[in-house]
């Protein structure tokens, strides 16, 4: 089975990685967008330093918005565990991803235990921000949510109407099922709030968790982040201890920097500004329009040569060719999993250390 | 290869080497000078002073809560930024890279992580595994858990207690346990806002003097060298040398180690009602030999509060500067991140002065740590100017003048004379906590010592001196040279491996089950899930 193409001519993997490697070499300014685990990010990331690269997640907005959050405004948060074994009010901010759908259906299936008892309820409430077109992840037992929201408003402006409402201000339109909120607020010990970066932008973000403040004067409440991205967030937490920040950082100057609108590689793309990309990801790599004369080096899981790129390596995916390191939004940190259907093909990891070997420098890699 | 540091001032408690000599190294050991032996290499030390590579036994350097506080604050980590050196990732700002570099420049070679949540040690481990060149080990937080505060509540045995203990213990790769404000963030969560010594979680009707007692002993029984590292009640509040007194006292014979105790020094005294407790303390630590404790000295400045006493971090989070925070109610302690600037005004002079004050009247260098609770009281790169506060009155006054005078006059600290010795010093920053961790093979420089080693070049200017070390070697590799990294190595995480029982093993599968869902399988890893190899070095416990 062939693993590495230069171009759509096969040849080794040993090769191909030399190719790439003289391909970053040469480069004004590379941009790599990572899909990867935890070992796949470290690697990148020591290779983007000796390169002078830029780095992003393939799908940037998402985990930009998310680290914005904390890096602008911070927040207050709850575990999963917690928020299974505490949360008697749960609240569904706008839609979620559909990978965190199961852990709503955990929610409603089942009643916290640690909490005091629920007056008599035998299950949580739940609730629903959105616009009147929001849809919440199927419950049990025909359960449907509680839909909380404000005429034609937008996310961000419901929160904003939800919180004023709460602390007993005027709001130009009333949120829908706001008393029955209010009485579920009232009665609950633990409310906490589901929230995700996909469906929710920046100011809806930090107007929740300017509502969760609020709650917090008298009662306790929270917020369970739960990652548009498994992968993304992981590659955040990983760049950050790294290099001291989360994703859209550059070494153009040597130096990390952290510059969210700068470093946005779906943008430096687009401008015209990169001239290579390093794209890594386990799943297949859709072809693209080639921009200006920008050369592409795919790390995927394919079988074939990715078309218009100049150099294809086959990699595995992490948790299922091998062993690896994932964000689990189930625990909220870090988790090891096993190959579910080991196979040979290597690691991201493996891959961009073979292609740093090719890169000259002064020093070793630090990963 | 065979390495002859020579003509230095050789500064060893431990071994009652104190005067100019030669130290040998063969490999990775300091060695006995062999018998006409001829060195490969030869260092130069004249003018030098050698002691052993120093331990920190406090610094919040990596884990969830020390990432998510440089998530919270990029704008901080570009004032670290330096120029471009030779070593990968050795200028990011604030970073594991640059924490083991910063470390092995002042001739540091191990550090402590000291709050690890159980829950993320894969994380932790990971975040270590990226500070290069020093050894490290962390302390497992317990004591706000569901599953041991329901177990002291059903009265379990002391036996079920240690092993469940013993299991945190293996399973996380930790050296120790710690306990935070021992059953606050299980109250927090019922919403509680605040919690002293015998004030009892609801629901489980358990006091935190019972948890803490109840931790103590597992610690002992289970010969775990480090005493339990105990971060008390009320941390910060204006009479909270009172909680801390509760604890010393709680000790009753049994080793206890208390955490940045400068945070618990302060009286009530004054118009301001704050004042310093610190001799009040220090008689009391004078007088307690079981006990240790670390200071987590205050330095002016910039820095970013991170501690898992998430009850004392929500309640801090007006002071915020800037004005964000992060508080995170996790699985038993969680966390808050709560940026701070300490200025020369009342409240920072006199948070500055009780710990000098622990320092210089706690009499016994072997039971006093030289610690910033970094980042709360400052940065660890703050340690050379503490240095000099410490060896120099000189240099105290000097600073003293620069402060508020309201509030030295609550402070004992103007009136103390005594300077610390480089012999203390030594004691202090390596002997101790060498003893105090159960690290036979450091923290001195007889032979079979692994030769971690730091070799300073006297210097009027102390905090220059001890600042920039001329020369250190971790593990006989000589990593410092002139003040700078020369390259990187990896060092080990140190932890203990206590075997639970089988039982144990059996009734957390069902707890994890039942109460969240989910296999053991997903908090625990396996070694090289790391992906460093031989990245952990095992300690002994106490037989």
């Amino acid at each position: 089975m062939a693993v590495a193409w230069i171009g759509n001519r096969e040849t080794l993997v040993e090769r191909a990685a030399a190719h790439a490697a003289a391909l970053l070499g040469s480069s004004r300014c590379p941009v790599f967008s990572l899909d990867t685990d935890i070992h796949g990010t470290r690697a990148a990331i020591a290779l983007a330093e000796r390169v002078g690269a830029a780095y992003d997640h393939a799908d940037g907005a998402v985990v930009a918005r998310e680290a914005a959050l904390f890096t602008d405004k911070g927040a207050m948060t709850v575990a999963p565990g917690e928020t299974r074994r505490r949360a008697d009010v749960v609240v569904i901010v706008g839609e979620l991803p559909k990978i965190h759908h199961q852990f709503v259906g955990e929610l409603a299936e089942t009643v916290p235990d640690l909490s005091p008892p629920l007056s008599g309820r035998n299950r949580r409430e739940i609730f629903v921000v959105g616009s009147n077109e929001t849809t919440a992840p199927p419950l049990s037992n025909g359960r449907t949510a509680t839909l909380l929201f404000c005429g034609e408003a937008s996310l961000g402006a419901t929160l904003a109407a939800l919180r004023a409402q709460w602390r007993g201000r005027q709001t130009s339109q009333p949120v829908s099922n706001f008393d029955d909120f209010a009485k579920a607020l009232e009665a609950a010990h633990f409310p906490v709030f589901l929230f995700s970066g996909g469906a929710t932008e920046g100011l809806a973000l930090e107007m929740l968790h300017g509502l969760i403040t609020d709650l917090n004067r008298k009662s306790r409440a929270s917020g369970l982040h739960l990652p548009a991205s498994e992968d993304g967030w992981g590659s955040a937490l990983a760049s950050t201890w790294m290099t001291g920040f989360p994703l859209r950082t550059g070494f153009a100057r040597g130096l990390p920097e952290f510059d969210p609108w700068r470093y946005d590689v779906a943008r430096m793309i687009a401008a015209g500004e990169a001239d290579l990309h390093l794209r890594i990801s386990s799943s297949i790599v859709q072809p693209q329009k080639k921009r200006n004369r920008m050369a592409l080096i795919a790390l995927a899981k394919t079988q074939q040569p990715v078309a218009g790129a100049a150099v294809t390596i086959a990699i595995g995916e992490a948790g299922v060719d091998h062993q690896a390191v994932v964000y689990s939004s189930r625990t909220g940190s870090l988790r090891s999993v096993d190959a579910r259907a080991a196979s040979e093909l290597p690691s991201a990891a493996t891959v961009i250390r073979l292609v740093a070997s090719h890169v000259s420098a002064e020093a070793a890699l630090p990963c | 290869m065979l390495t002859k540091i020579a003509g230095g001032d050789i500064i060893d408690p431990v071994n009652g080497r104190l005067g100019k000599g030669d130290l040998w190294i063969r490999d990775d050991k300091i060695v006995a000078a062999p018998a006409g032996g001829s060195a490969d290499r030869t260092i130069d030390a004249a003018g030098c002073i050698i002691m052993a590579g120093a331990i920190d036994i406090h610094s919040h350097i990596g884990g969830g809560n020390v990432n998510t506080a440089r998530l919270l604050l990029p704008e901080q980590h570009a004032a670290h930024q330096a120029r471009p050196a030779t070593t990968p990732l050795s200028n990011a700002g604030w970073s594991t890279f640059q924490t083991g570099c910063l470390y092995a420049k002042m001739g540091f070679t191990t550090v402590v992580e000291p709050a690890m949540s159980p829950g993320a040690a894969l994380h932790t481990h990971l975040e270590l595994a990226d500070i290069p060149i020093i050894d490290k080990a962390t302390l497992a937080i317990l004591g706000n858990d569901d599953f041991l505060l329901s177990m002291i509540r059903d009265d379990a045995s002391s036996h079920m207690i240690e092993d469940y203990v013993a299991w945190t213990v293996a399973s996380t790769r930790a050296l120790g346990v710690k306990v935070i404000n021992a059953g606050a963030a299980a109250a927090f969560k019922e919403n509680v806002r605040t919690f002293s010594l015998d004030d009892v979680v609801p629901s489980y009707g358990v006091s935190s003097r019972k948890i803490v007692k109840t931790l103590q002993a597992a610690v002992d029984s289970l010969g775990v060298p480090h005493p339990l590292h105990v971060h008390c009640n009320n941390l910060g509040s204006p009479g909270s040398a009172d909680t801390a007194a509760a604890t010393i006292a709680a000790a009753e014979g049994l080793p206890l180690h208390l955490a940045h105790l400068q945070f618990y020094g302060y009286g009530m005294e004054g118009k301001r009602r704050f004042s310093s407790a610190a001799a009040r303390l220090a008689e009391l630590v004078n007088a307690t030999p079981e006990v240790t404790i670390d200071i987590g000295q205050v330095m002016f400045g910039q820095t970013v509060t991170v501690s898992s006493d998430v009850m004392r971090q929500f309640s801090a989070r007006g002071s915020a500067q800037p004005k964000k925070s992060v508080i995170h109610d996790g699985d038993g302690n969680g966390g808050g991140i709560v940026p701070y600037r300490y200025s020369k005004d009342f409240y920072g002079t006199m948070q500055w002065a009780i710990g000098l004050e622990l320092f210089l009247l706690i009499d016994d260098p072997w039971r006093v740590f030289f610690t910033t609770d970094h980042p709360n009281g400052a940065p660890f790169t703050a340690y050379p100017a503490l240095f000099e506060l410490l060896m120099s009155r000189e240099a105290r006054t000097e600073m003293i003048a620069g402060l508020s005078p309201s509030a030295m006059a609550l402070s004992t600290l103007s009136a103390i004379d005594r300077e610390y010795t480089f012999e203390e010093i030594a004691i202090m920053t390596r002997a101790a906590p060498a003893r105090l961790l159960g690290l036979t093979d450091r923290g001195h420089l007889g032979a079979g010592a692994i030769a971690d080693i730091a070799v300073y070049r006297r210097d009027q200017n102390i905090a220059k001196m001890l600042g920039q070390a001329a020369y250190v070697f971790k593990d006989g590799d000589l990593v410092v040279q002139d003040g700078e990294i020369t390259h990187y190595r990896w060092g080990k995480a140190l932890r203990l491996n206590p075997s639970p029982d089988k039982a144990m093993l059996r009734r957390l599968e069902d707890y994890h089950q039942q109460r969240y869902g989910l296999s053991l399988d997903w908090f625990d890893f396996p070694d090289s899930a790391v992906a460093r190899e031989q990245h952990f070095g095992e300690v002994a416990c106490r037989t």
